[in-house]
Parts: C-alpha cells; sequence; structure tokens
C-alpha cells in the first residue's frame, strides 16, 4: 500500500488538453473517486496513474518511488475495468492467479492467496467456468479478485459497474467498499455517476475540462458546492445568479432574479455590489412558516408525487424552479404555493479558475 | 412457401453458388476415388482392383508424400511465424501503417508462378542475394537457394507469396481482442513477451490455426512453385501425380496419388477443428 500524489499532471492527446496542470495528493488507505462528465480527464488521469499514459509534464509519484517512466507492468496497481476485461481464454482461477504467476509467486501460496481472493468475493465453486458463464455481476467480481489477489500498491477502478443494472450496481459497491475498508488499500475510483462517489468516497474530486473544479467529502461537495459547475453536475439544485446588496456579520442579503435572499458567509470576502452565484438543493426549500427566511411565493407548474417526497416544478417571478416536500404536501398543478429555504442551505458559488 | 419465408427462389439463387461447387468438388471427388480402384478408367477397361494402390509402397511417392508433407508444415509454421509480428504491429499502429500496409498486400496480386520467378532472380545461383553476400564478402562461393535438395527455396517462396493473405487472417483475429484486455494483462504485471504469449497468441489461436491449414494445403498441394524452384527429386505430390498422369500416362495411378491430397487434406482439417476444440481459443 502506498500514497499517491500527482503533482502538476498535463497530458494532451494532439490539440486536446485532456487533463491540464492537475495535483492531487491521496494518503494511504484512502478512497477517492474522479468525478466528473465525459471528456473531463478523470479516466485519462486514472490511465496515467497506472502507467499507460506518459504525462507530458508533471509528475506522478507512489509514496517516494517517482512512477513517470515505470512501465504499468514493474507498477504494483491493480485496475478494475468498465468491460471487466477478464481473459476469456481462462477461467476464473487462472484469471486470478494471473497476477501471481506474473511476479512469479511459489505455487502453494498462489493456492492459499486466490482461495482467500474467491471466498472475499463469494465465488468459491466457480473456479472452473469461463467468463463467458458468468453473469455481469459475477464477472465484475471476479475482476475484483484478480486485483486485489495481487496486493497491490494502489487500486484503480474506471467505471467498474457501469454495465451491471441498477440493483446489482449499488450490492456490488458496498461490496467494494466493505473490501477497500477492510484490506485499506489506497484507491482511485473513477466515475460519472454522482451517487455511486457520494456513496462509496472517502473523497470526491469533481474534474472539468481537465481540471479540479472542486475537492472534498461527500458532505461538503453535496451540501456546499463551490462553483456553477459543482452545483449542477451534483444532485439537482436551483442556480442564480445575483448582487450582494448588504452585509451584516455572516449574515449576506442578496439581490436574485426571484427576490432578495438572505444566506450566510462565513468567508466574509464579499462585499456590496459583489456579483456572486447561489444555488440551493430541492430538498431545502420547505412549506413557509410565518417567520420563516426567504419566503418565495411560486405557482405550481406540475407536480410529481414520488413516495417519499412530492417533487415540485414551480415558477417564480418567471423562473422555474424545483423543490422537494414531503409526502404530506398535496397541491395541484397551477396552485399558489408559499415556500422558504433555510439561509444555511443556500450556497456561494464563486466562479472557478 | 415454407413457414420461415424460404421459397424454390431462395433455393434456386444458390444454385450458381453453391450448386456448382457442390456438383464438381462432388463428381471430382467420387470420379477420382473410383478410378483409384480401377472404376470410370480413362483407358477404358473399367474393373475393381486394388492393384492401382501399389504405387503407395513405392519408395518415389513416400518421398513425394513426405516432401510436400515437410512443405507444408514448414510453410504453414513460416509464414505465420513471420506475419503474427507483423499483424501485432499493424493492430497497435504506427507511423507509415499505410504505406506499409499497401506494400505488403503486393505479393497478393502476383500470380504463384509469377512470384515463383521474381524470387528466383533473387535466390538463384548467380542471383541478387548471393552477388550481394559475395560483393559483401560474407561469402566465398555462391549458396545453393534454388532447387535445393532440402527445398528451403519452395519454402521461402511459400511465406513471401502467402505472407499477406495470412495477415489479413491474423489481423482480423487479433483486431477482435479488446485493447482492455491487453491493459488488463500489462496491468497484473505482465511483460512484452508474457503479453504476446499469454494473450495475443491463445486468443488469436482460432485465426493462426486457420491460417495454419489453409497454407498447408496450399503448399501440400503446390505445383507452379516446386515446378520453378523445387529440388529435382523428390517431386511434390501435385508434380508427381501431373507426370504419372500426363507422362507416364497412368491415370489410374494418379488418382490414388489424388485421393492420397484430398485425404491429407481432409485429415488436417479433421486436426484443425479437434485442435481449435482443445486450444479453446476464444470465448
Amino acid at each position: 500500500m502506498s500514497n499517491l500524489i500527482i503533482k502538476n499532471l498535463t497530458k494532451r492527446f494532439d490539440e486536446v488538453v485532456a487533463v491540464d496542470d492537475l495535483s492531487l495528493e491521496v494518503p494511504e488507505g484512502e478512497f477517492l473517486t474522479l468525478l466528473g462528465p465525459s471528456g473531463c480527464g478523470k479516466t485519462t488521469t486514472l490511465r496515467a496513474i497506472a502507467g499507460f499514459h506518459h504525462p507530458d509534464t508533471g509528475e506522478i509519484w507512489f509514496g517516494d518511488r517517482l512512477m513517470n517512466n515505470v512501465p504499468p507492468n514493474k507498477r504494483n496497481t491493480a485496475m478494475c475495468f468498465q468491460s471487466y476485461a477478464l481473459f476469456p481464454h481462462m477461467n476464473v482461477w487462472d484469471n486470478i492467479s494471473f497476477g501471481l504467476k506474473m511476479r512469479k509467486m511459489p505455487a502453494a501460496q498462489q493456492k492459499t492467496r486466490i482461495r482467500e481472493a474467491l471466498s472475499m468475493v463469494g465465488l468459491e465453486g466457480l473456479e472452473r467456468r469461463k467468463p463467458g458463464q458468468l453473469s455481469g455481476g459475477q464477472q465484475q467480481r471476479v475482476a475484483l479478485a484478480r486485483a486485489i489477489v495481487t496486493q497491490p500498491d494502489i487500486l484503480l477502478f474506471d467505471e467498474p459497474l457501469s454495465n451491471l443494472d441498477a440493483k446489482l450496481r449499488v450490492q456490488v459497491r458496498v461490496e467494494i467498499r466493505e473490501m477497500q475498508k477492510r484490506l485499506g488499500i489506497t484507491s482511485i475510483y473513477v466515475t460519472h455517476d454522482q451517487d455511486e462517489a457520494l456513496a462509496i468516497s472517502d473523497r470526491i474530486v469533481i474534474m472539468n475540462r481537465g481540471r479540479i473544479e472542486q475537492m472534498g467529502d461527500p458532505h461538503s461537495i453535496y451540501l456546499h458546492p463551490q462553483t456553477p459547475f459543482v452545483a449542477g453536475f451534483i444532485g439537482l439544485a436551483n442556480i442564480f445568479e445575483g448582487r450582494v446588496i448588504s452585509r451584516d456579520g455572516d449574515r449576506l442579503s442578496v439581490d436574485t432574479p426571484i427576490g432578495p435572499l438572505s444566506l450566510i458567509d462565513r468567508k466574509r470576502d464579499l462585499q456590496p455590489g459583489s456579483t456572486v452565484g447561489v444555488s440551493w438543493r430541492p430538498e431545502d426549500m420547505r412549506p413557509w412558516a410565518p417567520g420563516a427566511p426567504n419566503h418565495v411565493q411560486a405557482t405550481v407548474l406540475y407536480s410529481i408525487f414520488m413516495g417519499s417526497i412530492t417533487d415540485l416544478f414551480i415558477d417564480v417571478k418567471g423562473k422555474r424552479l424545483r423543490a422537494q416536500t414531503d409526502n404530506t404536501t398535496k397541491v395541484a398543478d397551477g396552485d399558489s404555493i408559499e415556500l422558504s429555504v433555510d439561509e444555511t442551505a443556500i450556497s456561494i458559488l464563486r466562479k472557478a479558475e | 412457401m415454407k413457414r420461415d419465408g424460404t421459397t424454390r427462389l431462395h433455393y434456386l439463387m444458390l444454385v450458381p453458388g453453391v450448386g456448382v461447387i457442390l456438383f464438381f468438388i462432388a463428381t471430382t471427388v467420387i470420379v477420382t476415388v473410383a478410378r483409384s480402384f480401377g472404376l470410370f478408367s480413362i483407358t477404358g477397361t473399367s474393373a475393381f482392383t486394388l492393384k492401382h494402390w501399389a504405387v503407395i509402397a513405392m519408395k518415389e511417392t513416400r518421398d513425394s508424400v513426405l516432401y510436400s508433407l515437410k512443405m507444408g508444415v514448414l510453410a504453414s509454421i513460416g509464414t505465420v511465424l513471420v506475419a503474427f509480428p507483423v499483424a501485432l504491429f499493424f493492430r497497435k499502429g504506427g507511423s507509415g501503417k499505410r504505406m506499409l500496409g499497401s506494400l505488403i498486400k503486393i505479393p497478393l496480386f502476383v500470380p504463384a508462378l509469377v512470384a515463383a520467378f521474381l524470387i528466383v532472380n533473387l535466390i538463384s545461383y548467380h542471383g541478387v542475394v548471393n552477388e550481394v553476400l559475395i560483393g559483401l564478402h560474407l561469402i566465398k562461393a555462391p549458396l545453393r537457394m534454388l532447387n535445393d535438395p532440402f527445398g528451403w527455396g519452395v519454402v521461402f517462396i511459400q511465406v513471401w507469396k502467402n505472407l499477406p493473405f495470412v495477415l489479413l487472417i491474423l489481423s482480423a483475429s487479433l483486431a477482435g481482442i479488446h485493447d482492455d484486455v491487453v491493459d488488463a494483462a500489462r496491468n497484473l504485471g505482465a511483460g512484452r513477451w508474457a503479453v504476446a504469449l499469454r494473450i495475443y497468441v491463445p486468443l488469436a489461436m482460432s485465426g493462426i490455426l486457420v491460417s495454419m491449414i489453409l497454407m498447408f494445403i496450399k503448399a501440400f498441394g503446390d505445383f507452379p512453385i516446386y515446378g520453378v524452384a523445387g529440388p529435382i527429386y523428390p517431386p511434390s505430390i501435385s508434380y508427381r501425380m501431373h507426370a504419372t498422369a500426363t507422362i507416364f500416362q497412368q491415370w489410374d495411378q494418379a488418382a490414388v496419388l489424388g485421393v492420397i491430397i484430398i485425404v491429407t487434406a481432409l485429415f488436417v482439417v479433421w486436426a484443425y477443428s479437434r485442435l481449435a476444440e482443445f486450444v479453446g481459443g476464444t470465448e
């Protein structure tokens, strides 16, 4: 196991800058997720860590070893691929033993390790099956066993659950997380699925156009997005641009297209007249109670009863917003409704550099 | 009209292709086999006899069969050994891939007899290769590469001539290997050789076996290349068959040699299918 340090990594493909001056430190044993839309550079970063892409500039360190010129087969990483990438001509046992054979491990030791790995992923009894005889979930478990059996310094996951159905995805991601915690292997996980990232990670790095937009634990990423991109990419958000009207200690008053909003700014770096972005989650909008701040008079465009919540699409001063209230809210399309947003739930979006 | 929508017209459409092939193959094979037993004899007297099969006891026949088997095995192995690294290069890509790809296909468009004459210019006693080697003082006297007793000249021409054909088959096989599978092997610690031997070769095994069987059958039944570059003795089995029929006028004995060629080809196809099952090359 090892920590990972990436310093000023840049990778271009012809004219396209896939990764742009990215720096990152991942402590030993951390589960870090690179999250972003297609083409944001997350997979390129992962493949650079694995050694499949040579950085144009920048450095990749595993602990105190500079890895830039170390070929993939000498890096002691193990990757789980989106396509599983099992060797179709080998059975489960041979797939799992491949990495151990490459390391010329004695046969007896190989057997012990493979049995442990098979038991860990719950595939005992399927050793003689070929990948084509397994379900998608079983194949991904074989890929996982094949990766962990070599006891890599760093585990790499390239959207490993994308090919599984929704139910299995949730099940396997829990298994991956439990296993990673048990083994304590530093893990880098790439996905474009925000739910997956929030559920599985110690820390999330949100990438956009080859750069890091925001980095933090799932809680802070979700509750305190710092850029319009992050607010829009993670979960659902109501996002507006506004101008600071006044400040009273931590409390800011911001003029927005739906009216003035009161919110908390602990950084205290915004002065009256400054332009800012503000965002809040639909679930932070509640039926208004007398005295509650940020009163919003809205018209219901349409409402959807979702079981545990009611999803409302509303119009406020010609702007379209989304609100999610509890399942007791009963409104009809065209109804007028009074809502409010807690001032601590509103995030201030500072433009990305 | 059948339930699956197949009409008589559909079967009629098969006649010019499959029908003609089946008709000529079937009639030729049946007549050849029958003639080897004295039936349908071209000489006029038709009666069942095993006497023509005495030809297989002759040393000359055995030598020809062994020579052709040798050529078949060496040419098939040689072509695959030469073509496989080239196919790997084309799979991975590289600068000049398109131009090299065009150049390497040239032998595909050259008839076998012409190819043999082209190579003769290179490897004959006073050919380009010998003259260059002597000019560079690497050898004192010319090497006998053409009509050599072993048949290396024939093997060389077979490999040259069939390289692009085998390359097409191997390239198609290698193209079916997912990049992630190769990356996974490298990621798990496999170096270049390990990736080649443990991933590329087994996953391209069906293409390798197809290439080898086609090459074997072509080289085993070779007539023109032996005629130009083969050893004085023994002749290839096809050459002996031709001579037996047209020079010695022993058509029935020639039919026996024809049956040997057919049976050998069928045996190789059977062995290939068994081997393919055993290797389990692909998913």
